[in-house]
């Protein structure tokens, strides 16, 4: 079994615990059941944010070094940034359903910072795939990837900056706003989903660098097409 | 429908969208191989 096969499997042991937690944890009073769904919609959210930092220090990375590696987890990263950001998107919209009575409202700060960002790390992937050259797609990645970076900030202090229908953090450095039992099982989805996405994110280098080798003199398809000589095809 | 249908829908839902993304590595990754 390879290193990667192991990560992925520990993985879902790690993802079957926080379920165990998730789901044999007290529940708030007033919102029942549907407070379960924190369990996985604040991890979720977590993992975009720190896939979206791991991009801008790749980006960043690339910009300094020029080097293949730097630009490949950039943009394996991005991936994963998008995929956690559309679950937690969802989990968000069908507990804000059972609890604000509406799924999405464009009016809050957190849904409508959140909305942006995930358009802005979906258009970096676009971005990617309309560059054929490597060189310059590494590049232009790279700076999207370093600016867009100041999208996460914005939407983990949209909270605070508008007093809008999203609720600040339950985890803020003065304590937390859960019962003790809550409050583990929390932490336990956290730390699996990180590891979640770190044996994804292993997962996804290693298929870029197999894709890579099969492509290993950087050849495209088209390029055993060749131009015409018009210049023959007047002589004769 | 029953409040925990829909919370645990929302968690099969939420994993099988990362399943699928580990789904669709692997065949990327089988393709490479091939």
């Amino acid at each position: 079994m390879n290193r990667v096969r192991i990560l992925l499997v520990t993985a879902a042991i790690a993802v079957g615990i926080g379920l165990w937690f998730a789901f044999t944890a007290p529940v708030d009073r007033l919102q029942g059941e549907f407070s379960r769904i924190v369990n996985i919609h604040a991890p979720f959210l977590w993992v975009a944010f720190l896939a979206f930092g791991v991009t801008a220090l790749a980006s960043i990375m690339w910009l300094v070094k020029k080097t293949r590696g730097w630009d490949r987890l950039g943009e394996a990263s991005a991936e994963l940034g998008v995929v956690f950001t559309v679950a937690g998107l969802f989990t968000g919209m069908v507990w804000g359903q059972a609890v604000w009575g509406r799924a999405w409202d464009w009016g809050d700060a957190r849904l409508a910072t959140t909305a942006v960002m995930l358009f802005v790390y979906v258009g970096y992937l676009a971005l990617r795939r309309a560059t054929p050259d490597p060189e310059m797609r590494a590049r232009r990645s790279a700076i999207l990837g370093a600016v867009a970076v100041v999208q996460v900030p914005l939407v983990y202090f949209s909270v605070y900056m508008f007093r809008t229908l999203h609720q600040t953090p339950s985890i803020r450095p003065d304590g937390a706003t859960m019962p003790e039992e809550m409050l583990v099982a929390l932490l336990v989805n956290f730390l699996a989903i990180t590891y979640l996405y770190f044996a994804l994110l292993m997962a996804r280098l290693y298929v870029a660098r197999a894709e890579e080798a099969v492509m290993v003199d950087g050849s495209l398809a088209g390029d055993a097409v060749k131009p015409p000589r018009l210049s023959e095809v007047e002589d004769v | 429908m029953s409040d925990e249908l829909i919370v645990i829908g929302t968690f099969v839902l939420s994993y099988a969208l990362i399943i699928g993304y580990a789904a669709r590595l692997h065949l990327r990754l089988r393709r490479a191989k091939d």
